[in-house]
């Protein structure tokens, strides 16, 4: 098979936007290309706030309300390889090398003048903008700052003050640490190779139109015989990050984790092989 | 010749044909005669209109505001006057009657003016002064007093007398109170309370039906303000007989009428059988019997009558006996059908009244199925809180005023005084029995009136805020005075007449089916109006009075009898012109919209109501095949230009009961008006109630579905009020990102289920995954878990008071105990505990921590003024409250207060908040309920060709046996409405169209069927189905795992039998039970059995003589004195227990032991 010789898989670019990117796989196997996209929705490791140590909150919000909102920011992480796992960290709670501290604190002071006029909006919104990072690397993503991310509304006489400590992690353990929104995954879209049943009532060409991949391949001629050996070529892989990271790094990096998966698969059944070798001598 | 005739008159008959279109053409405007008539484009906004003018639970305010206004002060005329037996000078009038405003009861308060939330708060009753006006004699001259507080009234919320009536928002929430709460309840105690609505037979209605050995009778019970009573004309051996409680036997009922007065046999043939030989032969065997019994004048039938009846108990004494015949003339003047009154010894009318319901009888003795049916709404009448409260006010009164009168006389009886007496003072310090009386009724549900002989429980009701459909549910709910037990299933049924009334809908499961239902959309209920304008207006339209007719003109064919709330007013020659003049009337607003007029052709006769607890709906009136509104009607209420009122009074609605509605032809649609419609319904939907409402696309479920969501739509958690974070109830649920419905109802944006929702739209897939979801379990997605999906907060009260004993002592709060070496630390279990001795809000709470270290005296009883100086005498004991949970939680808030009788009042919210997890509960809204099975990460998760992943994933068994198809359409709109992002309407008979959502998702380059292409995410291959995908409102339901998963390996016994305790709530054991032993018997597994039942439950060493066979103790036996032969063997506690307790009765029980190897 052709597949083997050719180099193995080939990435090619159909557009790259700052938090979007469309790409097609080809040249590897169906399970490959699933498992990067696992990878990228599950294990590429991002920042986010995972601790919060509340001073004062008299806003409307509870507490475990205002920590869970936090912990949904999306924040950057374009170094999170500067930072290790709390769990490696030799620090007992955690340290600068493993967590990045961010504080609020919004007071709304009640103005006498205009608190009984109804046509000022006395309403404060506390957004990702207000939390102040101690490192400028790890901080909310604000590219859009007409657009910040709302944590809270208050009203005067109303206080917040918390500290939040972002921790790196990966998606397996919250989904807060997920650097993709959603990853859209499509191989075939002419059914050529019957995965799929097209679920009809009259006319099949009618009643399911074909996606945008479709332009990429030929369509499909009925009077082909059926290929049952055929084996799926080209993934089409679209996916949108949260703007933690580049859509290209997430790519990246997920291919990385595989690759180390595999090396550390590889070591350790090297090992086993070694010692069995040793053992039973053969 | 003659076929070209033909041909020639077939052409002029098209060419008139064409002249005639020509002619419409040119008349209205290019619309032939054929085509259909524009109909009134959204009529439906009436119904808002109407809830905007009525409110949802208007029925509770209407009625309590009739009984604040109106009917305390005939209650106060029909027991005006005090009297003295001493003193014949003396007298006391109440010559008004007012209730304030709420006001704290405290006289100190500087700001007496309080808000429900206040009560709710601390505990208190929201009341308001009852303030009379008086006239008394004092000395020798006349003296009057206005506003004399003579006790306290709870308060309906939202009705005239409250604080919250006419507030807008900003007022509302100031007043830390919700808007969209509809009210109709009581504050009592702190405790919010409703007076259910109570469904009864209607009141002095003939209800002619069979009893239970087959005989026709003829019942009404007899309402008047001074008594109730039943009396029946029924049949035995085919005679007829007056049957009264007060007489021990069955009457003849030609005696009966002899009795009254109507000696002449002729007459009373006539005016029982009219001219009708049939009804004669059937009638003439009672006036055989009379005749035998040799009773011909009233004074014989007055004596035969007087020999049976019961002798009451006298009120003069014994004193006083009257003759028997007396006595009989005044049991049938005052007690007997008690509802026909009897002025001036004139019994014609009640003459009449008896004759008509023995007509009634022999009707149905001809025909059977003129017998009533007792489940036709037409004949119940729904109390509400108004007159249930009328009828305590009324006995309180009375119990107060004969209090009162002994007072007086105790005073007057003295010879003389130091003081000039004055009443007033007397009535001031009179006690607090109205208040308490209230109080207690309200709180309790029991409702104990001596005079009617009432005797019910279970009238109120804590209001249920488990969500707002709960609580507005209840509103709506009206309960039966049936007991549950009857296997009768008529009650139970659902009747065609409550279409439009009552809805069908929502009624709960299981013993209560049928009997407990919900008011629907539009409903009205009745008040008491008054009956003399309508006699009047009767007399004008031609009614003639009976008393002046005989027989024979009463039952002409035409002649139609008026009735007038059950009582005969006269006749009618012109029945039908009769009643459309009446309906004139009452359309042009001359008497009150609510009274209602129908004939009923079975009996020829006429019946005008106008007495209250009457369900009564709003309809279009029609007119000449059109009806009445017509769009730019429609357009100027959109404008704000008319209202709901406005168009009664225009004449364009009005309001119909279910009797008159029976007599009325309603179109359901517009297109459906045929020249008889006389109405056309405003709009189909509001034959459903506000809590089945919430059900999207209900037409096309199966319908015990819909009744099944009503049940689970109240144990939704969501949003309650906006006033939910000022509340510190027992129990709280509250949902932490609750969403408004994608596919709404109208009735959800009329009741604001849009503002205070309770669910999410999750994205489901219908598919079948990984086996964890058999029996209807669910799927969820742990990504969407983390993002705070099905998150919930649960907040429960704990409260204690500071109490103060009798002896001064009084209980106090403490500072966490200090360490003796080192003042810093503290033990873990005081960690929260501030310095006075109450938890810090914001603290978080680990099980068995303290939140309010309270210490209580040790002494309570005696006196410690006389050694206070005693170090026992001030010694306290530690009695602190821990939190008990198997969660940890937070301090949410504390309060601190006062309660009405000056107790320090302290309340603890301790918060949990909770992710879904596997075994909680989640429901749609279509009856389909299932339990969280597994949950799987995101990336396992199948997902959409766009990389969407669902929510939940539901099973597709779910669907076939249930036939929810409304579920489906409603998953369909959802995604139409997402994609094209507006909010999709699912109304009952309406809604959205299954073709546009269609449409819209091809529009957007998905399959119209709403099935999704679905890869794998554990293979990343495409599933070889399509799935149906979309957006379906779930509700997570209060019953979670947490709250009920309980294990016990050791754990507390009995005191008792020292056996484990049972229930979660003491950590109890699960019983091995009668037929689990059976079972274990069965198998022969002994030495399990045996352990199951002594060894893990209550062993017991004892010590047996082996002589006597007697328990000893400790190798001894006291029985023989001596420790020879005593022999240790296990035992359950229970069985020893058994043994000494039969001792104690002089049963000995004795054990003869063997050596069995």
């Amino acid at each position: 098979m052709d597949m083997y010789n050719n180099g193995g898989p080939e990435v090619s670019i159909r557009s790259l936007k700052k938090d979007s990117m469309k790409f097609v796989l080809t040249n590897t196997d169906l399970s490959v290309a699933n498992a990067l996209r696992r990878i990228m929705i599950a294990e590429v490791p991002t920042m986010a706030i995972d601790m919060v140590e509340i001073e004062t909150n008299s806003t409307v919000l509870t507490d475990e309300f205002i920590a869970h909102r936090l912990g949904m920011i999306p924040l950057t992480s374009f170094d999170v390889d500067r930072i290790q796992y709390t769990r490696d960290c030799t620090c007992s709670h955690y340290c600068p090398n493993c967590s990045v501290e961010l504080h609020l604190h919004v007071k709304v002071t009640v103005d006498y003048e205009e608190m009984n006029d109804p046509n000022v909006d006395k309403t404060r919104q506390v957004t990702s903008m207000d939390l102040i990072s101690v490192d400028d690397s790890v901080r909310p993503v604000s590219d859009d700052k007409l657009h910040p991310i709302l944590i809270v509304k208050m009203r005067p006489g109303q206080e917040l003050k918390l500290k939040c400590v972002a921790k790196k992690g990966v998606a397996k353990e919250h989904a807060k640490w997920s650097p993709v929104y959603g990853v859209a995954f499509e191989y075939d879209p002419y059914n050529k190779l019957r995965h799929s049943h097209y679920w009809i009532e009259e006319d099949e060409k009618l009643e399911w139109g074909v996606s945008a991949n479709a332009a990429e391949e030929t369509p499909v001629d009925p009077n082909e015989p059926f290929d049952y050996n055929a084996k799926p070529e080209k993934f089409y892989i679209e996916l949108e990050t949260s703007g933690c990271m580049k859509p290209e790094d997430v790519v990246l990096r997920a291919m990385t984790i595989m690759q180390d998966k595999l090396g550390g698969l590889q070591i350790k059944l090297d090992d086993e092989f070694k010692e069995d070798t040793q053992r039973w001598g053969y | 010749m003659i076929s070209k005739s033909l041909e020639e008159a077939k052409a002029d008959v098209k060419k008139g044909i064409k002249d005639a279109q020509a002619h419409a053409e040119a008349m209205f405007g290019g619309k032939g005669l054929a085509d259909p008539i524009p109909t009134v484009e959204d009529k439906w906004k009436l119904l808002p209109a109407f809830l905007k003018v009525k409110g949802l639970v208007k029925q509770h305010i209407d009625s309590f505001n009739y009984f604040i206004n109106v009917d305390l002060e005939k209650i106060i005329k029909a027991n005006e006057r005090v009297k003295s037996d001493v003193d014949p000078h003396f007298y006391l009038k109440y010559t008004g009657i007012r209730v304030g405003a709420p006001e704290r009861p405290d006289q100190e308060a500087m700001n007496r003016s309080y808000t429900p939330h206040e009560c709710r708060l601390r505990d208190l009753t929201y009341s308001a002064n009852i303030y009379v006006d008086v006239e008394y004699v004092r000395g020798r001259q006349i003296v009057r007093r206005k506003g004399v507080p003579i006790g306290r009234m709870p308060i309906m919320l939202r009705s005239s007398h409250c604080v919250l009536t006419a507030k807008n928002e900003l007022e509302l929430a100031r007043m830390n109170e919700c808007p969209l709460d509809p009210g109709g309840y009581f504050v009592v105690k702190g405790v919010e309370k409703v007076i259910l609505v109570q469904e009864q037979m209607s009141k002095n209605r003939i209800i002619v039906d069979v009893d239970r050995k087959g005989f026709v009778q003829a019942g009404v019970t007899s309402s008047t303000m001074e008594r109730k009573s039943k009396t029946y004309v029924g049949t035995k051996h085919g005679k007829i007989y007056l049957k009264h409680n007060s007489i021990s036997d069955d009457i003849p009922i030609v005696i009966a009428l002899k009795a009254m007065g109507m000696q002449s046999d002729k007459e009373i043939t006539q005016l029982v059988c009219g001219h009708d030989s049939k009804y004669v032969d059937k009638f003439s065997p009672n006036l055989e019997e009379c005749a035998q019994k040799k009773i011909f004048t009233q004074q014989q039938a007055l004596d035969y009558i007087g020999a049976k009846v019961k002798s009451p108990k006298r009120a003069f004494g014994p004193g006083i006996r009257r003759p028997p015949s007396e006595e009989a003339l005044d049991i049938l003047a005052t007690v007997v059908l008690a509802h026909v009154e009897v002025h001036d010894n004139n019994f014609r009318p009640k003459c009449i009244y008896v004759a008509v319901m023995t007509r009634r009888v022999v009707m149905a003795m001809l025909r059977g199925d003129l017998v009533d049916d007792r489940d036709y709404v037409g004949n119940k009448r729904l109390e509400l809180a108004g007159q249930l409260l009328s009828l305590l006010f009324e006995d309180l009164f009375k119990k107060f005023n004969t209090d009162l009168k002994m007072n007086i006389d105790k005073v007057l009886k003295k010879p003389n005084r130091t003081q000039e007496f004055d009443v007033y003072n007397t009535l001031l310090f009179h006690g607090d029995h109205i208040t308490s009386g209230f109080v207690r009724a309200i709180s309790s549900g029991n409702w104990s009136l001596k005079r009617f002989k009432m005797e019910r429980a279970g009238i109120t009701q804590v209001l249920s805020r488990l969500s707002f459909i709960a609580a507005l549910g209840m509103m709506t709910r009206i309960s039966s005075q049936f007991e549950k037990t009857r296997k009768v299933s008529g009650p139970r049924a659902l009747q065609p007449s409550q279409w439009g009334m009552l809805c069908p809908s929502d009624t709960p499961e299981g013993e209560a089916c049928g009997l407990v239902k919900n008011l629907a959309l539009m409903t009205h209920i009745t008040v008491d109006d008054e009956e003399e304008p309508i006699v009047k207006l009767a007399f004008i339209l031609g009614v003639e009075d009976v008393s002046l007719l005989t027989g024979p003109e009463v039952y002409l064919p035409d002649t139609f009898m008026v009735f007038l709330n059950g009582n005969i007013l006269g006749i009618t020659r012109h029945s039908k012109q009769f009643v459309s003049a009446f309906r004139r009337m009452r359309r042009a607003g001359r008497i009150s919209e609510f009274v209602s007029i129908f004939i009923s052709d079975h009996h020829n006769s006429v019946h005008i109501s106008c007495d209250g607890g009457r369900i009564c709906r709003p309809m279009i009136i029609v007119e000449n095949g059109r009806p009445r509104v017509k769009t730019e009607h429609i357009e100027q209420l959109s404008a704000g230009k008319l209202s709901f009122d406005d168009f009664l009074r225009m004449g364009l609605i009005e309001y119909l009961d279910v009797n008159e509605e029976s007599d009325s032809n309603i179109a359901l649609y517009e297109r459906e008006i045929i020249p008889e419609s006389t109405h056309v319904e405003i709009e189909p939907f509001t034959i459903l109630g506000a809590v089945a409402g919430l059900i999207p696309y209900p037409h096309h479920n199966q319908s015990p579905r819909n009744t099944y969501q009503c049940a689970m739509g109240k144990q939704a958690i969501g949003a309650i009020a906006y006033n939910q974070l000022n509340r510190i109830d027992t129990l709280l649920y509250l949902m932490v990102y609750p969403q408004q419905p994608m596919v709404k109802t109208k009735t959800i944006e009329m009741i604001g289920y849009d503002k205070l929702p309770a669910g999410q739209n999750a994205t489901v897939a219908v598919m079948s995954n990984s086996g964890y979801d058999i029996e209807d379990a669910l799927v969820l997605n742990k990504a969407s878990l983390d993002r705070g999906y099905g998150r919930c907060q649960v907040l429960r009260k704990y409260a204690t008071l500071l109490r103060q004993y009798a002896n001064g002592s009084y209980d106090r709060l403490a500072d966490p105990p200090v360490h003796p070496d080192d003042p810093t630390i503290v033990q873990e279990k005081f960690e929260v505990i501030d310095k006075d001795g109450i938890a810090s809000v914001g603290e978080r709470i680990k099980p068995g921590q303290v939140y309010i270290n309270k210490q209580m005296p040790t002494n309570t009883s005696s006196d410690i003024g006389v050694n206070a100086r005693d170090a026992t005498a001030n010694a306290y004991k530690n009695a602190p409250m821990s939190y008990k949970s198997a969660m940890e939680g937070y301090v949410d808030k504390v309060l601190m207060t006062t309660t009405e009788n000056d107790q320090t009042l302290i309340k603890a919210l301790i918060r949990q908040t909770r992710r879904p997890e596997l075994g909680d509960k989640f429901s749609s809204r279509h009856g389909q309920k299932g339990v969280c099975g597994i949950i799987i990460q995101q990336e396992d998760m199948p997902f959409s060709d766009l990389g969407v992943c669902p929510d939940v994933i539901m099973n597709p068994h779910g669907f076939p046996s249930r036939m929810t198809v409304g579920k489906m359409i409603e998953l369909l709109a959802g995604k139409a409405g997402v994609l094209k992002g507006e909010l999709q309407y699912g109304t009952a008979f309406g809604g959205s169209k299954v073709e546009d959502m269609s449409r819209i998702l091809i529009e957007n380059g998905f399959s119209y069927s709403g099935k999704d292409y679905v890869t794998s995410g554990v293979t990343g291959e495409p599933l070889s189905a399509y799935i149906y995908f979309g957006p379906v409102y779930y509700q997570k339901l209060k019953h979670m795992v947490m709250d009920k998963m309980h294990s016990r390996s050791r754990g507390p016994r009995a005191v008792l039998t020292r056996q484990p305790t049972e229930g979660r709530s003491r950590d109890g054991g699960l019983r091995l039970g009668e037929m689990e032993r059976d079972c274990l018997i069965g198998y022969g597994a002994s030495m399990l059995l045996l352990e199951r039942l002594m060894i893990s439950s209550d062993i017991f060493e004892i010590h047996v003589c082996e002589k006597c066979g007697l328990l000893g103790y400790a190798g001894w036996c006291q029985h023989c004195k001596s420790s020879k032969g005593m022999a240790k063997m296990q035992i359950p506690y229970a069985c020893k227990l058994l043994f000494q307790e039969l001792q104690s009765m002089n049963v000995i029980p004795r054990l003869q032991l063997q050596n069995v190897f």
